[in-house]
């Protein structure tokens, strides 16, 4: 098994959604241990031993983004970003489904590494049956002391308070997240101020994602160096990894980070389903650019994914097989694009809804070469132009399929309808 | 100390170095990069920027090169760092540029034959100047929404013409402080409109269609009723109030079709309130006092302009000598200008010698010169500001700008108080502020010289008083008042006044009547004015509307109204500023100031020029110190001793 499960170790056991469940298996010693063995500049200093970075997409370094808060500025606010709404990403939910205390315990222990006082779990609005979950498991969780005043005698006081989002991909930003918290349109803010400084109402706030706090109850208990040893130099720990697609066993996956992603797909999902091989696949959910069969080489690591031209993003990987149109496949993420738009910035707003409508033309086979051509160069006064990343990335699946598929794309103009289809419902029957 | 090699370090004087486009250039510390490019004279095209609001970096069309950055900058949200290289000047913002452009275009519908803007708009401007050349290929239908909606009596939207750019909603945030206006929906499905479709009660609503870059918002009253090339633009002041907004007036066919703003910081901070704005078609009534008249045995005769004035002089001259120079009262008016005003005060004291010369119907206790201390500007250099009734804002709604201004950017506390409020319940409210602008109506005058002494224990005091009138300041400083000559100066004998003079006129006390008009004061008065033109022995006077005055004026020369003449005015903190004829008079008879010269030159004054009115603006400059200094543009100010 290439599995190697630190969050997810205990998935399946009876009751670990309820507190009791959870703590029968060592719940919550991980805070205890925080309050114990470390003060908050420690614990800080700790996680920055464990090089973990950011499970949300961006991989930033964790405890670098907690040292960037000032020193003497009160009150600061956590979020824990439950947004999850990357096209292929499910991992989050899983965490939340399986354990919502081990994500409560993370954010308390962050919670006091960063000195925050309240503490909020901003959820995806369709999450509605997590979200239920999580405030059952914050009540459980404040009933039994661990959330509140003086949390375990330690002198502590934190509240947490999950707040369901609205139905927008955008609000998984994180300055969209605070203004949506804040109750206003879910739109990024203009940076700086970056939210370290100036976040939540104003304030020093931190945002991390699910995956993220969940590892801290683990590197508390088993330390920074520890955590470090497992993976790579640059990528340290283990992800839950969303394998989708076209392959024999879908689902989460805990892989060590530096696993070959062939592992992944041939151990852990079974490889390409109904025997048939890998076209190509995205690493990184719907943002992140296209990679070829070659590519499954590649060890689950951030910079080596990166050096290919892509990246590990949010961790969703999504294998395509042989019967797959990569125009098809493009012109679905654009549109999810166009859907998501905030519409804040001229090239985000009116760029995914004019490659939306090319692409759908494209699809169909409508579209001419020439309108083939101005695609790219629709996706360059776009990417880097655009307000916040969500108008950026709307260009890198595409742009990387047509690098890849030229021929393909180039075979649609004209031809009436999609070609690729045509051949595959021949190949199916 | 060994030689480095390195350049010496330059001193701080708070600017840092910045080159844009090669040019290099030296900026105070926190300037925006759009702002320098400004300074250097290099144009970057910007729609959501706008110099009065923070910026919001959504239109992305400011992305300029900065060098060490891996990604284009927006201008105007970029603060200049010491050795920043922009340049503007490369393909790649040339190409983002047409980019946007043809972003912008591709949902945005083909109105400009119908749209107000056309011809003085960014949209059209800037495509022709940094847009592609031709459109790409429609491949899709525009995304539609409702258009022509009415907000209000005054404005209209257009929703499909909107680009997004959140300048209406801004302006609401943070100029006036109200919410009106909108965003709903996402994405390309984003609109602008109000919450819940209601109607826009704001008094500042006129300010939307300039500060909307496209025909998005635009003006009710211009719908369809000109080109921008086809008006005639004149640079004046407001003549709504005392505050002294300026304004473009932009007449088409001799008509005033619009009143625009024309940005001074230091009074209006480009805004102007619905009231002034929209009073614009007042001057365009065709009722006007065309040609001087004289009444013999009350039948009215035209005549030239020569006989009146020998006519007048001859009258006022056989009063005099009759029943003496102070059987005779002179009114002048909030409506007219310095040069009128001051030849006028000429006229009455050295010329007729009468005492009685007023501008108003009563006279308001305690006025000083300190009561016009404070500038508009210089609100926001105060922490605190105390504002004495609703009268202050309601006269001069541009105030309530420039007060949320001084708490929004500057953290002032504003007070609104009771025009009665005790001294004790004023210091409590402004209790810790150590620099307090403290601003009153004219009426309630002596009252708020007793806060200010009451306030001025604790911290430093300045006083803004709201006079009447275009031009209320004005009459005081140079003296159009019965206890007062120009420039606060004591005057020999006090006269009455303008309700006693009236009085005197209609009880048969009085003889003689010199009026300016038309004269907003004199509406209050009631019948009392029809019952002493009547009765008076003869009144002179000037008018521009057929009324009371005209019918039974001796003799009566055409008035030239305010957009018909050049001159000065005085606003309410005592800046001087110019008027501008824009329009042509609606006589052929000279302007008053040349006709109030020739009245007194036919009454025997010795050296009074020409009666031009910059001629007489020079004059007036050299006798006022005051208004000398000012200049053009520059506040009046007089020490606080002169003391009426």
């Amino acid at each position: 098994m290439a599995e190697y499960k630190l969050l997810t170790k205990d998935f399946g056991a009876d009751a670990l959604q309820t507190l009791k469940g959870y703590e029968r298996l060592g719940g919550y010693q991980g805070l205890r241990d925080a309050f114990k063995k470390f003060t908050p500049e420690t614990l800080v200093a700790e996680v920055k031993t464990s090089n973990i970075r950011g499970r949300g997409g961006a991989g930033f370094p964790t405890g670098m983004k907690w040292s960037f808060l000032p020193k003497d500025v009160f009150p600061r606010y956590l979020c824990c970003n439950a947004d999850e709404s990357e096209p292929g990403c499910f991992k989050d939910r899983y965490l939340i489904d399986e354990s919502p205390h081990q994500l409560i315990e993370g954010l308390l222990i962050a919670s006091y590494a960063l000195q925050v006082n309240t503490s909020f779990i901003y959820i995806r609005g369709e999450y509605h049956d997590q979200r239920l979950l999580l405030e059952r498991a914050v009540e459980e969780a404040r009933a039994a002391g661990y959330i509140g005043k003086n949390i375990l005698g330690s002198g502590f006081d934190c509240d947490v308070i999950v707040h369901g989002g609205a139905g927008a991909y955008i609000c998984g930003e994180e300055t969209a997240l605070i203004e949506s918290l804040e109750g206003l349109r879910g739109q990024p803010r203009l940076k700086p101020p970056f939210p370290a400084v100036k976040g939540l109402y104003g304030q020093p706030t931190v945002v991390n994602n699910v995956e993220t706090l969940c590892n801290m109850p683990h590197i508390v208990q088993r330390g920074g160096e520890w955590f470090k040893s497992i993976g790579t130099e640059k990528s340290a720990g283990t992800r839950v990894f969303c394998a989708s697609g076209h392959i024999n066993r879908p689902g989460n996956y805990e892989m060590r980070l530096g696993t070959p992603i062939r592992e992944l797909l041939d151990e852990e999902c079974g490889g390409i389903w109904r025997g048939r091989s890998l076209k190509a696949f995205q690493p990184g959910g719907g943002s992140m650019q296209v990679l070829m069969p070659q590519h499954l080489d590649l060890p689950l690591d951030m910079n080596a994914v990166q050096e290919a031209g892509s990246s590990l993003g949010a961790g969703a990987m999504i294998f395509m097989d042989e019967t797959t149109c990569l125009v098809d496949v493009s012109m679905r993420l654009v549109d999810f694009y166009r859907h998501e738009s905030c519409g804040k910035c001229v090239p985000c707003r009116e760029g995914t809804y004019f490659e939306s409508e090319l692409m759908h033309r494209l699809e169909s086979g409508l579209a001419t070469q020439a309108e083939l051509a101005s695609l790219a160069d629709i996706c360059s006064n776009m990417d880097g132009r655009c307000f916040c990343p969500l108008g950026d990335t709307a260009t890198w699946f595409v742009m990387s399929a047509y690098k890849n598929f030229r021929d393909e794309f180039e075979a649609h103009c004209g031809a009436g309808r999609c070609p690729v289809r045509a051949q595959a419902t021949a190949l199916v029957a | 100390m060994a030689e480095t090699g390195t350049p010496p370090e330059q001193p701080d004087d708070g600017r840092v170095g910045i080159s844009i486009d090669g040019r290099e250039l030296r900026v105070p510390k926190g300037t925006l990069v759009l702002d320098a490019a400004t300074e250097a004279g290099i144009h970057i095209p910007i729609y959501c920027a706008h110099p009065k609001m923070d910026p919001v970096a959504v239109c992305r069309m400011c992305l300029v090169n900065i060098e060490k950055f891996p990604k284009p900058q927006p201008a105007c949200a970029t603060v200049a760092g010491d050795g920043m290289v922009v340049r503007t000047n490369l393909p790649e913002v040339t190409k983002l540029r047409e980019g946007m452009l043809e972003f912008l275009l591709l949902n945005h519908p083909l109105d400009c034959p119908v749209c107000d803007r056309g011809g003085e708009c960014d949209l059209q401007d800037f495509t022709f100047r940094y847009g592609p050349g031709i459109s790409r290929f429609p491949i899709t239908e525009k995304v539609h929404f409702k258009k022509a909606i009415p907000l209000s009596e005054h404005i209209e939207l257009d929703q499909e013409r909107c680009i997004l750019c959140w300048r209406c909603v801004r302006y609401y945030d943070e100029i006036t402080g109200e919410k009106e206006i909108v965003l709903q929906q996402r994405g390309v499905d984003t609109l602008v409109t109000t919450f819940d479709d209601r109607q826009l009660v704001s008094k500042f609503q006129g300010n939307l269609p300039e500060v909307c870059p496209v025909g998005a918002l635009t003006h009710r009253k211009y719908r369809f009723v000109s080109r921008p090339w086809d008006l005639q633009r004149t640079a004046s002041v407001c003549p709504e109030c005392s505050y002294g907004c300026n304004i473009n007036v932009d007449s088409r066919d001799f008509e005033v079709r619009r009143f625009a703003s024309r940005d001074n910081p230091l009074v209006d901070d480009m805004w102007l309130c619905d009231r002034g704005r929209y009073s614009f078609d007042r001057w365009n009534s065709s009722e006007r006092v065309r040609r001087p008249v004289v009444r013999s045995d009350g039948e009215p005769r035209d005549v030239t302009v020569p006989e009146a004035i020998t006519q007048a002089a001859r009258r006022l001259r056989e009063i005099a000598d009759e029943y003496g120079a102070a059987s005779i009262g002179v009114l002048g008016s909030s409506a007219s200008t310095n040069e009128e005003l001051f030849l006028l005060e000429r006229l009455a004291r050295q010329v007729i010698g009468t005492p009685h010369v007023d501008h108003q119907l009563d006279a308001f206790e305690g006025l000083s010169a300190a009561e016009h201390e404070l500038g508009i500007a210089e609100i926001e250099d105060c922490d605190a500001l105390v504002v004495l009734g609703a009268e202050p804002e309601e006269q001069a709604p541009v105030l309530t700008l420039r007060l949320y201004k001084a708490e929004l950017k500057k953290h002032a506390r504003v007070h609104r108080l009771s025009r009665e409020v005790s001294a004790a319940d004023a210091v409590a409210a402004a209790a810790g502020a150590t620099r307090i602008g403290l601003i009153a109506d004219e009426t309630n005058r002596a009252h708020a010289a007793e806060i200010a002494t009451a306030l001025g224990g604790a911290a430093s005091v300045r006083r803004l008083t709201i006079t009447r009138g275009i031009n209320g300041r004005g009459a005081k400083d140079l003296g159009l008042l019965p206890n007062v000559g120009p420039a606060y100066a004591s005057v020999t004998q006090t006269g009455m006044t303008g309700r006693q003079i009236l009085e005197g006129l209609a009880a048969g006390d009085m003889r003689g009547l010199l009026m300016l008009g038309p004269n907003p004061a004199l509406d209050a008065a009631g019948d009392l004015l029809e019952r002493a033109v009547r009765k008076a022995a003869c009144v002179v006077a000037f008018d521009t509307r057929p009324g009371v005055v005209s019918r039974y004026a001796t003799v009566l020369f055409p008035g030239h109204a305010i957009f018909e003449k050049a001159g000065s005015v005085t606003n309410v903190e005592g800046r001087v500023q110019r008027i501008r004829a824009g329009l042509p008079p609606a006589s052929a008879t000279p302007t008053e100031t040349r006709v109030l010269t020739s009245l007194a030159v036919e009454m025997g004054a010795v050296g009074w020029g020409s009666g031009d009115p910059h001629a007489v603006n020079r004059l007036l400059r050299d006798e006022v110190t005051a208004y000398g200094d000012a200049g053009n543009g520059g506040r009046a100010l007089f020490t606080a001793e002169a003391v009426a």
